[in-house]
C-alpha cells in the first residue's frame, strides 16, 4: 500500500502548502476579490436578450465602469442598469452587437473616452479586439464554461490567491504573473511598460470601484498615471471619420426601433486631461460627435457639480466621487428627460 | 468539458460516486457512464451529440450485419456504408472549406472568377478521434479480426467513453469493448494511481504547457516580424514542449480517469523526445494514431510487401494523410510530408550506411532526431507558409538582422524546461513511470505529488482548451 502513504503525504503537503500560500498573500495585503473576466461580462450581456424598454445598458470603457455606481443608480431610478462597459475598449463593437443581434430598444448610455471611442475600427487593433473578443465569447460560450464560472465564484470570493485576471495586472499572483515579473537585463528594443497594478474591485453585479490604496497612496496612484502616459505616447492617431461613421450607422438602426442613446463624457484630470485636450480637442471630436448623433449628451466640463472633480490617477473617480457623480448625473438626466424610456420619467 | 476545469471535477466526483454506489448494477452503471459521456460531450455543444449517435448507430448496424453476412459483395457494401458516413462527417465538417478553397484557387487559375462561400461550419470536438475509433471496429469486423459487440450498450459506450472521447487514446474495439462485459472496479492502488496520473496530466497541461511554454510559442509564432535566430529556435522549442505536455497531459489524464473506474486504456506516449530515429518516434508519439494509420492505411496500401518503391510510396501517402488528419491545411501536409521524408531517409540510411547504436552515439542520435522534429513543428504551428518560411530562415540564420522579441528570462525559462524534458525522456526511454514509482520511496513520491498539486493550484490556469481538441 505504498501509494496510500504517498497519497496521504501529498494531500497533507497540498493542504499545508495552500494554507501557507493563502496566509502569505493575505499578510501582503491581498484579499479575496472577483476577477473582472469575460465570463462575468457574458453573464450580464445575456440580460440584454430579455431586457425591457425601461432598462438601461451602460457601454463604454473603464470610465463608464468606475464612474457609474450601480447602487446610486438604483437609488435614483429604482432599477439597476446592465453594466457592460469594458476597460481599454472602444464601445463601438458592443454597441454594434446589441443593435444588430438583439431586439433591445431601451436606453443605452455610452461613455465617450475620446482616446478609445475615436481610436479605430480596425478589427485587430487593441481597443476593438478587446471588446469584440468579449462579444465573441458571449456568442460562443459553452454550457461547460457557464458552469465553470458559477463554480469559480465561491473560490474567487473566499481565496485571496485566486487572482489570475484577464487583464494580466502586474500585481496578480498566479504563477504566470509571478514569472512575468522576473526581469534579467534588457534584450528587446520594445519600450518597457511601467508596472500596471490593479486599481479596482468588481462585484458580481459588475459594479467597479476604485481601491482604497489608489485613493490614499499617492505613489501607487502615480504608478497608474505613468501607465496612462505610456499608453498615450504610444497611441496611434485617432480615426474620427471611420469611428463616427460606424457609430452613426448603428445609431440610425437603433433609433429606428425607438431606442434611446445617451452620450456621456466622464471626468479626467491632470496630465491625462491635458493630453486629451491636446490630442483629441473637444471641439473637433466630442462636439462633432454630438452634432451628428443628435442624442442627449453630457460633458462633465459643462456642469458646475463636476468641474472640480479630481481623479486620483487622472482618469477615474474615487468610489466616493463616483457615487456623487452618478447621483448628480442622474438628477441632470432626469431633469433633461433623457431617460425617456425609463418608468421613472 | 475540459479535464482542467471545475465543472469536470464536480462531474467526475458525481460519476465516481454513482459508479461505486451499491444502488446500481453493472448494466445500470454502464448506462450511467454512457449518459455521463453524452453530458460530458453535450455541455460543449448539445446538437453535435447527434453526430455521435449517427456514427454509433451506423457502425452498430454495420457490425451486426458484418457478423452474419457471408456474401462478400454485401459485406463490402456494409463496410462502404460505414466509411461513407464516418469519412463523410469528417469531409463535411473538417475538410469542406479546405477543399472548396483549393477548388476555387484551381478553377480561378483558368480565369473563371468563381467565388466560393465558406460555410464556417463548427468543427465538432474530437470528431477525428471518434470516427477513427468506430471505423476501426467496422474494419476489424469486416476483416473478421474482432468479435461483434455483445450489446448495443457496450458498443455505444465504446464509441463514447468520456475519458478518451475527444482526444484519444484511440482504442481498438478488442481492447475496450470486452472490458465492459464484466463488472469493473478499481483496486485501491489502481484508484490512487489513477489520481496520481490525473495530477501528472494536469501538471503537464496547466503548469508546463500553459504557464511555462505557451506564451513564448504564441509570441514567436504570432509575430509578423523576421525574427532573430535565437528567438525562432526558442519559440519552436517552446511549442515542441507545449504540444507534448498538452497532448501527453490529456492522454495521461484520460488513462488515469479510466483507471479510477477500473478500465485500462493503452499508453499513447512513451518519452518520444528521446527517440532514436523516426521509426522509433512513431512508436512513441501518439502511439494509438500511428498504429491506427499503420494497420488501416499503410498495410492496406501495400506496406513493405510489394517492393521498395511501393513501400516508400505507402509510407509517404500514410504520413501525408496523417498530416491532413491533424488539420485541413497545406501546412499540416508539409508536416506529414517531412515526417514521410525522414522515414524514407532513415530506411535508406539503414540499408546503405548501417551503424550500431551504442550508449555513446545514442544520445547524439536522439538529439539529432529531436532537432529534426522541431523543424517539422514549425509547419505544424505556423498558420501560414510565410510565417513558417520566415521561421525556418531565422532558425538557419539566413537572416542576420532578425528582430529580438523575447526577454532573456523567457529564453532561460524555455531552455531549462526543454533541457529537462529532453534529459528526462532520455533517462526514462527504456522504463515507465510505474516502474520508477515502485523504486521511489513513498515519502519522496508523496512530496513530489504534493508539490505538483500545489503548482497546479498556484498556476490556476484559465481553462485553456487542449490543442488536440481542434483535430
Amino acid at each position: 500500500m505504498y501509494l496510500k502513504k504517498s497519497f496521504i503525504i501529498a494531500f497533507a503537503i497540498s493542504i499545508i502548502g495552500l494554507g501557507a500560500w493563502e496566509t502569505y498573500w493575505r499578510s501582503q495585503g491581498y484579499h479575496p476579490t472577483l476577477n473582472d473576466e469575460k465570463s462575468l461580462w457574458a453573464m450580464h450581456r445575456a440580460k440584454v436578450e430579455t431586457a425591457s424598454k425601461n432598462e438601461v445598458v451602460i457601454l463604454g470603457s473603464s470610465r463608464a465602469y468606475f464612474d457609474i455606481q450601480l447602487n446610486e443608480w438604483e437609488n435614483e431610478t429604482g432599477k439597476t442598469p446592465i453594466q457592460l462597459a469594458l476597460p481599454g475598449s472602444s464601445p463601438l463593437p458592443t454597441f454594434h452587437d446589441i443593435v444588430n443581434n438583439t431586439n433591445f430598444n431601451g436606453t443605452i448610455l455610452i461613455g465617450v473616452t475620446p482616446g478609445l471611442f475615436f481610436s479605430t475600427t480596425f478589427p485587430q487593433a487593441s481597443p476593438w479586439s478587446r471588446a469584440q473578443s468579449k462579444v465573441d465569447y458571449f456568442k460562443n460560450r459553452t454550457y461547460a464554461q457557464r458552469i465553470n464560472y458559477q463554480l469559480s465564484i465561491p473560490l474567487q470570493e473566499n481565496l485571496a490567491f485566486i487572482s489570475a485576471d484577464e487583464e494580466e495586472w502586474s500585481d496578480d499572483i498566479d504563477l504566470k504573473s509571478l514569472l512575468r515579473k522576473v526581469q534579467i537585463g534588457k534584450r528587446t528594443d520594445e519600450p518597457i511598460k511601467p508596472p500596471f497594478n490593479n486599481f479596482g474591485i468588481v462585484t458580481l453585479d459588475r459594479n467597479m470601484s476604485m481601491t482604497d490604496r489608489t485613493i490614499n497612496d499617492t505613489a501607487f496612484a502615480n504608478g497608474i498615471i505613468k501607465v496612462w502616459h505610456f499608453f498615450g505616447k504610444g497611441a496611434p492617431p485617432p480615426d474620427k471619420v471611420a469611428t463616427i461613421a460606424f457609430f452613426m450607422e448603428d445609431l440610425k438602426k437603433f433609433k429606428a426601433r425607438n431606442g434611446n442613446v445617451i452620450l456621456v463624457r466622464f471626468p479626467s484630470s491632470g496630465g491625462v486631461r491635458m493630453g486629451e485636450n491636446h490630442g483629441l480637442p473637444r471641439t473637433d471630436f466630442w462636439d462633432d460627435l454630438v452634432k451628428q448623433a443628435q442624442v442627449k449628451s453630457y460633458h462633465f466640463e459643462d456642469y458646475d457639480q463636476f468641474k472640480n472633480l479630481k481623479c486620483p490617477e487622472e482618469s477615474h473617480l474615487s468610489s466616493k466621487d463616483a457615487q456623487y457623480f452618478t447621483t448628480e448625473l442622474l438628477k441632470i438626466m432626469k431633469a433633461d428627460n433623457a431617460l425617456s424610456n425609463s418608468k421613472t420619467n | 468539458m475540459l479535464f482542467n476545469s471545475l465543472s469536470f471535477v464536480v462531474f467526475l466526483v458525481i460519476v465516481l460516486a454513482l459508479y461505486y454506489s451499491k444502488l446500481l448494477n453493472w448494466t445500470s452503471k454502464k448506462r450511467m457512464l454512457l449518459l455521463a459521456s453524452y453530458v460530458f460531450y453535450g455541455l460543449w455543444n448539445p446538437p453535435l451529440v447527434i453526430l455521435l449517435w449517427i456514427s454509433t448507430g451506423v457502425d452498430w448496424i454495420t457490425g451486426k450485419n458484418l457478423a452474419v453476412e457471408e456474401n462478400e459483395r454485401k459485406r463490402k457494401l456494409w463496410l462502404l456504408l460505414s466509411m461513407f458516413v464516418n469519412l463523410g462527417f469528417l469531409g463535411f465538417f473538417k475538410y469542406r472549406d479546405f477543399l472548396l478553397d483549393n477548388f476555387t484557387t484551381v478553377v480561378n487559375t483558368y480565369g473563371y472568377g468563381y467565388k466560393s462561400l465558406p460555410m464556417d461550419i463548427i468543427l465538432p470536438m474530437g470528431i477525428s478521434f471518434y470516427t477513427f475509433q468506430t471505423m476501426s471496429y467496422t474494419i476489424d469486423m469486416y476483416l473478421k479480426r474482432t468479435e461483434r459487440a455483445k450489446t448495443f450498450l457496450d458498443f455505444a459506450l465504446y464509441v463514447t467513453f468520456f475519458p478518451q472521447l475527444v482526444a484519444g487514446p484511440i482504442v481498438r474495439a478488442g481492447d475496450l469493448i470486452s472490458q465492459f462485459y464484466e463488472e469493473k472496479k478499481a483496486t485501491l492502488n489502481q484508484f490512487i494511481w489513477g489520481i496520481f496520473l490525473v495530477t501528472i496530466g494536469l501538471f503537464q497541461k496547466i503548469v508546463l504547457a500553459d504557464t511555462l511554454l505557451s506564451g513564448t510559442a504564441d509570441t514567436v509564432f504570432g509575430s509578423d516580424k523576421l525574427l532573430n535566430g535565437v528567438d525562432a529556435w526558442i519559440g519552436t522549442l517552446a511549442f515542441s514542449g507545449q504540444i507534448f505536455f498538452d497532448f501527453a497531459g490529456y492522454s495521461t489524464c484520460a488513462i488515469g480517469i479510466a483507471l479510477m473506474l477500473g478500465i485500462i486504456l493503452p499508453d499513447n506516449f512513451k518519452y518520444p523526445y528521446a527517440s532514436l530515429g523516426f521509426s522509433d518516434l512513431w512508436k512513441r508519439w501518439h502511439i494509438t494514431l500511428s498504429s491506427w494509420l499503420r494497420d488501416y492505411l499503410y498495410i492496406p496500401l501495400g506496406g513493405n510487401r510489394h517492393g521498395i518503391i511501393r513501400m516508400y510510396a505507402a509510407l509517404m501517402i500514410t504520413m501525408l494523410l496523417g498530416g491532413l488528419w491533424h488539420g485541413a491545411a497545406w501546412t499540416f501536409m508539409v508536416w506529414g510530408g517531412l515526417h514521410g521524408t525522414y522515414l524514407i531517409l532513415e530506411r535508406l540510411q539503414r540499408k546503405y550506411i548501417p551503424f550500431k547504436i551504442t550508449a555513446w552515439n545514442g544520445m547524439f542520435l536522439a538529439f539529432i532526431t529531436f532537432s529534426c522534429i522541431n523543424i517539422t513543428w514549425v509547419f505544424f504551428r505556423a498558420r501560414e507558409f510565410k510565417t513558417a518560411w520566415n521561421m525556418i530562415k531565422s532558425m538557419f540564420y539566413m537572416q542576420t538582422d532578425g528582430v529580438k522579441i523575447l526577454r532573456n528570462f523567457d529564453i532561460i525559462k524555455v531552455s531549462v524546461v526543454i533541457a529537462i524534458l529532453f534529459i528526462s525522456h532520455w533517462i526514462m526511454r527504456n522504463t515507465s513511470m510505474k516502474e520508477v514509482s515502485l523504486k521511489t520511496s513513498p515519502l519522496l513520491l508523496g512530496i513530489i505529488w504534493g508539490f505538483m498539486f500545489l503548482l497546479i493550484a498556484i498556476a490556476q490556469g484559465s481553462g485553456e482548451q487542449f490543442i488536440y481538441f481542434q483535430f
